[in-house]
């Protein structure tokens, strides 16, 4: 049953051609048990795609973390003057507003990263409630993205 | 004897706080406390699957509400604020650290646990590394953090209480006022606990997490409101105060160094991620997707008070100026008394009793409903990992049951009688948690899903490495304080490089190098495991109640009919 779902979604954009056909068909593909896991060395390309997109969030996340301080330790005069507007020392506003929120930002995009590449690749997650409408979706973006 | 006592009672009774019995915050905490038996009572349980993971079936907003409750706990209600207040810009630590640890867990574990989809977080390492020794060290360490970060909460409700309910030192022959509330407070929250299991507490946390957060956004809109310090957003007009608050406040590494800020985070962090009651949230949920999405509900839900907690602090500094007495230099303020910020700041701003027992209660509600995944987690290690796993393996569920119990009123002993002394403030207290948990746990949790040559013998190396050195500075600077004759720290260098509370800086990298050599020292895993890992990154949705294991223990053939339908696809293209 599921099967054949996933069948049809996965020809349908076949026929428009595209990038996501040939992900989708790569996926099919890929023997997903009889390949290596190695963060540093991606054996499918589904985890090169995924880990190209955790590399980026963790990236922008040390610099959103640690780069504040580490500035206030450098520069201590620019970092502690006050901001216009909101009153906070610039330091302290970048560490406790700024962290937790860059954190949070890159939470949902990590997440839209994820639902956007499990379309690409024709995976459905979505429970019997809503599956026939995440195939729609997918479907139309397929369409959409030429 | 009763000089000690005497001591402690000047210690750990808050100055400032009107401590004294209040009929109306006593209604009100006795009705939520009754609010929680009742729905741990309607959702009872006396299966496992349902006792340890909810039966799997928790959504995206329930589950990140969970996680919200789950995770903040008296430290973040209370002993966060109390830092930010105390230790200024060393206290932010707690507010990066506590949050942003989550987009990691997102990124490197949340949906791969929900895949690999056992009960416990030492199940994981057992299974993993199909090792009972391992499991055991890891269930050994998962009831270790249970223990040290319930003292925290102990105290903070405790502290908290005594406001409430006021002083009832002597009433149990030897304890002080603040002890008795300890005390109080550890009966109820381990007779609910016992009672419902998992699923009455992912219920009861939804309904603590509503609790605890209004009853603290709301205190801190009052609180700026009625002191004219804000109008509609406290989180961002705080900033206005600062510059008033003395550069105590806002300077930064004036009460720590630059090493101990990036110390002190980066063990928070790691800790997040090693915390067996955090990674048993993604074990609840139905499917790996939700386990990704709660993960940012429940850091949404988390931000909201963790925005708000710097602002309470300053307030709170501000109001303790004008009204009691200076904040900062000698005397200043006591830590007991910066353990209640939050509260004290409601009650200088001449809010109405009622008013002030909202913001107390729910700093009992976050510390309940965190105690309550902690003891979850700790005695699941016990029943499920060490008595069902190794020592009788034809357990029935009555008797996994009852083992689960008991253990909870055990841990709940332990804590109530090490909580009645405690060596830190809460925020500390519960840092020393973070640590252990990222020396030992994270870096097998991270090792084993992204590394499938990751060995047994390698863990047990790990394992062992995290733990020695995670004791290492914990004799340095928290054993002496139990023990008279002793000043803490014993040793002032070792305690500047690998502070208790940041020791993961230094642990963590270590116990990865350890892992790594010896996995790659000795033979590989079998290919089995390598498959059960294999199977947690893959792509392919799994069933609800499936795990890595059931899907790779059946694989052959499934992978064989996937190999059948690209055939049919190369059928159909013809």
């Amino acid at each position: 049953m599921t099967d054949n779902d996933t069948h049809d979604r996965a020809n349908a954009p076949e026929t428009d051609g595209g990038v996501a056909t040939g992900a989708a068909q790569a996926h099919k593909e890929t023997d997903y048990l009889g390949s290596e896991v190695n963060i540093l060395n991606p054996s499918t390309p589904y985890m090169r795609d995924h880990l190209r997109i955790v590399w980026t969030g963790f990236a922008v996340w040390v610099l959103a973390i640690w780069g504040p301080v580490t500035l206030t330790r450098i520069a201590p005069g620019p970092m502690t003057s006050q901001m216009p507007i909101l009153g906070f020392p610039l330091h302290y506003f970048l560490v406790a507003f700024g962290a937790p929120t860059s954190a949070l930002i890159l939470a949902f995009w990590y997440s839209r990263k994820r639902d956007a590449l499990d379309e690409k690749y024709g995976i459905d997650h979505g429970t019997e409630a809503d599956a026939p409408s995440g195939a729609d979706v997918a479907a139309t973006d397929g369409g959409s993205d030429e | 004897m009763t000089g000690s006592s005497l001591l402690l009672q000047s210690d750990l009774l808050p100055e400032a706080l009107d401590i004294s019995f209040k009929i109306g915050p006593a209604i009100l905490v006795i009705g939520m406390l009754g609010l929680f038996l009742t729905i741990g009572f309607i959702f009872r349980v006396a299966d496992t699957d349902d006792m340890w993971v909810a039966g799997r079936s928790i959504g995206n907003v329930e589950n990140g509400m969970a996680i919200g409750a789950n995770w903040m706990s008296a430290a973040s209600y209370l002993g966060m604020a109390a830092s930010i207040a105390l230790a200024g810009f060393y206290g932010l630590v707690f507010v990066v650290g506590w949050t942003t640890g989550y987009f990691i867990l997102l990124i490197f574990l949340a949906a791969q646990l929900r895949r690999f989809g056992k009960y416990t977080a030492p199940d994981f390492v057992g299974d993993r590394f199909n090792s009972d020794t391992a499991r055991a060290i890891a269930a050994v360490t998962t009831f270790l953090i249970g223990f040290v970060y319930a003292i925290g909460q102990a105290k903070g409700m405790a502290l908290v209480g005594l406001y409430i309910f006021g002083d009832y030192g002597g009433l149990i022959p030897g304890l002080d006022g603040y002890q008795v509330m300890v005390v109080a407070m550890m009966v109820v929250t381990v007779g609910y606990l016992t009672l419902s299991g998992m699923l009455g507490a992912t219920k009861n946390q939804a309904v603590q997490y509503v609790i605890l957060i209004l009853a603290f956004v709301v205190g801190l809109f009052v609180v700026g409101w009625t002191n004219g310090y804000s109008t509609v957003l406290p989180q961002l007009e705080y900033g206005m105060l600062i510059s008033e608050l003395g550069s105590e406040f806002s300077e930064p590494f004036a009460s720590s160094s630059y090493y101990l800020w990036v110390a002190t985070t980066f063990s928070l962090i790691v800790g997040t991620c090693g915390l067996p009651h955090v990674l048993v949230r993604f074990y609840t949920v139905e499917s790996e997707r939700t386990a990704r999405w709660s993960t940012v509900w429940g850091l949404f839900f988390i931000c909201i008070l963790y925005w708000s907690a710097p602002a309470f602090a300053a307030f709170g500094t501000d109001l303790y100026s004008q009204n009691v007495g200076a904040t900062y230099g000698d005397p200043g303020m006591s830590s007991a008394a910066s353990e209640v910020i939050v509260v004290l700041a409601a009650q200088l701003s001449g809010l109405p009793d009622w008013f002030v027992g909202i913001v107390a209660a729910g700093g009992i509600a976050a510390a309940i409903a965190t105690v309550a995944g902690l003891f979850i987690a700790g005695s699941s290690a016990i029943s499920h990992d060490i008595y069902t796993n190794i020592i009788n393996e034809d357990a029935t569920q009555r008797q996994q049951i009852l083992v689960g119990r008991l253990s909870i009123v055990a841990l709940g002993a332990l804590t109530t009688l090490a909580a009645l002394n405690p060596a830190s403030s809460i925020a500390a207290l519960v840092g020393y948690a973070f640590s252990l948990a990222g020396s030992v746990l994270f870096p097998m949790f991270f090792l084993g899903m992204w590394w499938e040559n990751a060995n047994r013998q390698g863990a047990l190396a790990g394992m062992t490495t995290g733990l020695t050195l995670w004791s290492i500075p914990m004799i340095n600077q928290i054993v002496p304080t139990y023990i008279g004759s002793l000043d803490a720290p014993l040793s002032a260098g070792l305690a500047q490089w690998m502070p208790a509370i940041g020791s993961a800086l230094i642990t963590l990298p270590v116990v990865f190098a350890v892992t790594i050599v010896v996995s790659m020292a000795t033979d590989e895993p079998s290919l089995e495991t390598k498959r059960i890992v294999r199977q947690c990154h893959s792509p392919e949705p799994m069933g609800q109640q499936e795990t890595a294991e059931d899907v790779v223990a059946d694989g052959g053939e499934e992978m064989a009919t996937d190999g059948g339908h690209t055939v049919d696809d190369a059928a159909t293209e013809e």
